[in-house]
Parts: structure tokens; sequence; C-alpha cells
């Protein structure tokens, strides 16, 4: 570090353009995870996650986790860290089923994650290169959240996160409808990632139903 | 000391009580207001000691209205007791009981609801309950006229005859009744 200008002696958190250079990072390495998807329509959710190919003799990560019988999560980013958030949420909501008796609901689950990523912007630590997509069934219905790095998250019907997530982005935007059926969903997320890195994927998929309040994981080719 | 009872009932649910505070034999107040509301749809019956039992429906009142701005919709009657119960439990594992027994009652989409938290933690749902030292005779009258059908109009009256009945034969009860009905929630229309 040299020893003047404005941050001299200091440790850099804010770049010249005042935007946090850590988290800038962090967010850079969350576009080079693999493509994740997050599609929700009033009766269901789907998250699905590509699965990078690796050697033939080691099994790839497990993309798609339960955080509880009525939620799952996918992440973008490295797996180290989003194993490290997935617990923090599993663990967030076992912790409110001890103090209320009751299943966590969504928003509670993407908030207590949203405080959790934000105190890694606050000191000189290294913020997690980590977005995580969040889908679960609760007293209010189906929700869908996206939690970036820097603490800021987003509720909505459709998520594109990782490489070439604008492109994934576009085509669920292009082809959403509310009235998706649970295999075209799962046929858009599919589709989404395909054209994002522009070569048929693995893809793994986890699915929230708003009846019955749960969440599976669907095994690898239906 | 103390009367109090808690009913169900098809449309809501009623607490009741004495308005009698013993300070050994004597009577120090005879306008205790033992029927705490929490708000609108979940109130509690206090049995025991007043000051914990304050300090324990002050917590959860804020804990409840904090999850409520939090999570944007508030807890139900069995999550505001399962708190209560785990304060009151917290309590007894540290050596330092609150000497409470309260009813917690209220209404949510799950409809109404009685629960009998004590100082132990443990917690019971009944549809009907009673607690102090005049809980034997109130539950004589409770156990008599009490049946699934009742609405709040009929458990308002129930609640009254069985804290007047403890009130004529125990001495840690009497100086008159408070009643509170909370009536259910209209069930959400589905379009």
């Amino acid at each position: 570090m040299s020893d003047s200008g404005p941050n001299s002696g200091r440790f850099p958190f804010y770049g010249p353009q005042g935007r946090l250079v850590l988290v800038d990072s962090a967010l850079e390495a969350v576009s080079r995870g693999s493509t994740t998807i997050g599609i929700k329509t009033p009766k269901f959710a789907i998250i699905s996650s590509q699965i990078k190919p690796t050697h033939p003799l080691i099994e790839p990560s497990e993309k798609i986790f339960s955080i509880d019988y009525h939620v799952g999560a996918t992440g973008a980013g490295y797996i180290g860290d989003i194993l490290q958030l997935i617990d923090a949420l599993r663990l967030e909501a076992q912790k409110h089923k001890l103090t209320y008796e009751s299943p966590i609901d969504t928003d509670s689950l993407a908030k207590h994650l949203s405080t959790y990523l934000h105190n890694y912007t606050t000191y000189a630590v290294r913020p997690q290169a980590a977005s995580i997509i969040l889908a679960g069934a609760d007293e209010t219905g189906i929700q869908l959240y996206q939690i970036d790095p820097s603490g800021t998250f987003f509720r909505g019907a459709g998520f594109a996160i990782g490489q070439s997530s604008e492109t994934a982005l576009d085509v669920i935007t292009r082809e959403y409808s509310a009235d998706l059926t649970q295999k075209q969903a799962i046929g858009l997320a599919e589709k989404a990632i395909e054209k994002a890195l522009g070569e048929k994927p693995v893809v793994e998929t986890g699915v929230v139903l708003a009846d019955e309040k749960t969440f599976h994981k669907i095994p690898f080719g239906k | 000391m103390t009367t109090i009872v808690g009913i169900k009932t098809r449309d809501g649910v009623v607490l009741g009580s004495d308005k009698r505070a013993s300070k050994g034999f004597f009577i120090g107040s005879k306008i205790v207001q033992k029927i705490a509301k929490m708000d609108e749809t979940l109130a509690v019956a206090i049995a025991g000691q007043l000051s914990d039992a304050e300090y324990i429906i002050k917590v959860a009142k804020a804990e409840r209205r904090l999850m409520e701005l939090r999570r944007g919709f508030s807890l139900t009657v069995k999550e505001s007791t399962r708190l209560i119960a785990n304060l009151a439990y917290s309590g007894l594992r540290n050596y330092q009981p609150y000497y409470v027994e309260l009813l917690v009652a209220g209404v949510d989409q799950h409809g109404s609801h009685v629960y009998a938290a004590d100082m132990s933690g443990a917690i019971t749902e009944e549809d009907f309950a009673s607690s102090g030292s005049g809980s034997p005779i109130a539950y004589g009258v409770l156990e008599s006229l009490y049946n699934k059908e009742i609405k709040n109009e009929q458990a308002k009256e129930i609640a009254s005859r069985a804290v007047a009945a403890a009130m004529e034969r125990d001495p840690g009860s009497g100086n008159g009744i408070d009643v509170l009905a909370i009536p259910a929630i209209p069930r959400e229309v589905t379009a």
C-alpha cells in the first residue's frame, strides 16, 4: 500500500468511483459460476443449476439443496462459499422451528441471508463469492428470491445468475407465463441455460409445490 | 391465588378472570387486570406472580410485533405460545423460574386456540382451561357447561359463571369479573 492518496493506511473498501471493490469482485466471481435459474408461478417454483462437467472419475458437486421440507436453494459462485451459505440457511430454519415451533417463511430466510452476507461487506474480510436463489412455500404462498454477495435481495418470478446470466434471463423473460406447467418451466430453465452456454448442459433441478408445501429434487433426466 | 378461565368456541375465544390481588391474607388490590391483550387477535390471562407475567408478556409482545414486521404476517397462536413457553423454560433451567401460569388464547388463519403455558415451559392445547387457586371450582362449572358447539356469546356467560363460582368459595379470588371475547378471523375468500 502506498503511503499517500485517499486510502493510504486504510483498507481500501471503496474504489475511486465509490464502488465497493471487494463486492464487485465477488459479483464478478459469481458471473463466472455455473448458470443457475429460478422460475416461480402461483402453483410451484423450480430452481435449476448447470452441473459443470468434471473428470469421468469424479462425481460432480450437488447444486440443488434442501433447506427444510418446504424450502430449496441453489447458487452460483465458489462452491465452498455456496455450501457455507446453504448451511447458514439450514441453521436459521431449524432455529426458527425451535423458537416458534413452525416452519420458517421464505422471506425470513432471505432476510437472514441478506444480513449474513452484508456483514462480510463491512469488515476487512472476503465477501462471499456466491449468489443464492431461494424458493419456498409458506403462508403467503410460493416465494422466489435471489440474494447477492452485497446482501441485496430480490423477490420475483424469474431469476438467472452465473455465466451468461443476461442471456438466460432474456430467454426466461420472453417465454415466461404464470400458466406454465411444471414440465414447461423445467424445459424453459434448461433452454435458458443451453442458450446461455451455447451447448447442451447437464442440469440439476428442484421443485417447490404450493399445495403440498414441499420441496423435492428431481433426479437427472426427470 | 386468582381464578382465570379460557374457552375455545366455534367463532373465537373467550378469557375470564377475577380482579383480586392477594398479599398473604390481605387483599392487595381489588381492581387488577389479569387479562392482557397482545393485539386484536391474541390475549393472555395471568395467574401467579404479576411482575413475572407482565415481563414475559412485554417481551413476547415485542417479539411478536418484530416478527410481524420482518416477515409480513403475524405469529400464529401456537407460535406465540411456544415463544412464551421458551422464555418460561429458560427461566426454569437457570434456577430463576417465572412464577406464572398463563392461558394464551387467540385466533389465526388456522382457527381459534386456547393454550395453557406454565413455569416449566410446558404447553398444552385445550378446548377450555382454568388456572389459579380457584381453578378446581371453575373447572367444575366448565366441565358441566362446556360443549364444542358453543359460540362466544354463550362462552362469555359460562366464563363468568365459572369465575363467579370460584369467587364464592376461594378466598384468593374475588372483587369482580373481567371477560374478554376475541372473534375469529373471517376465513379468506378464495377466488
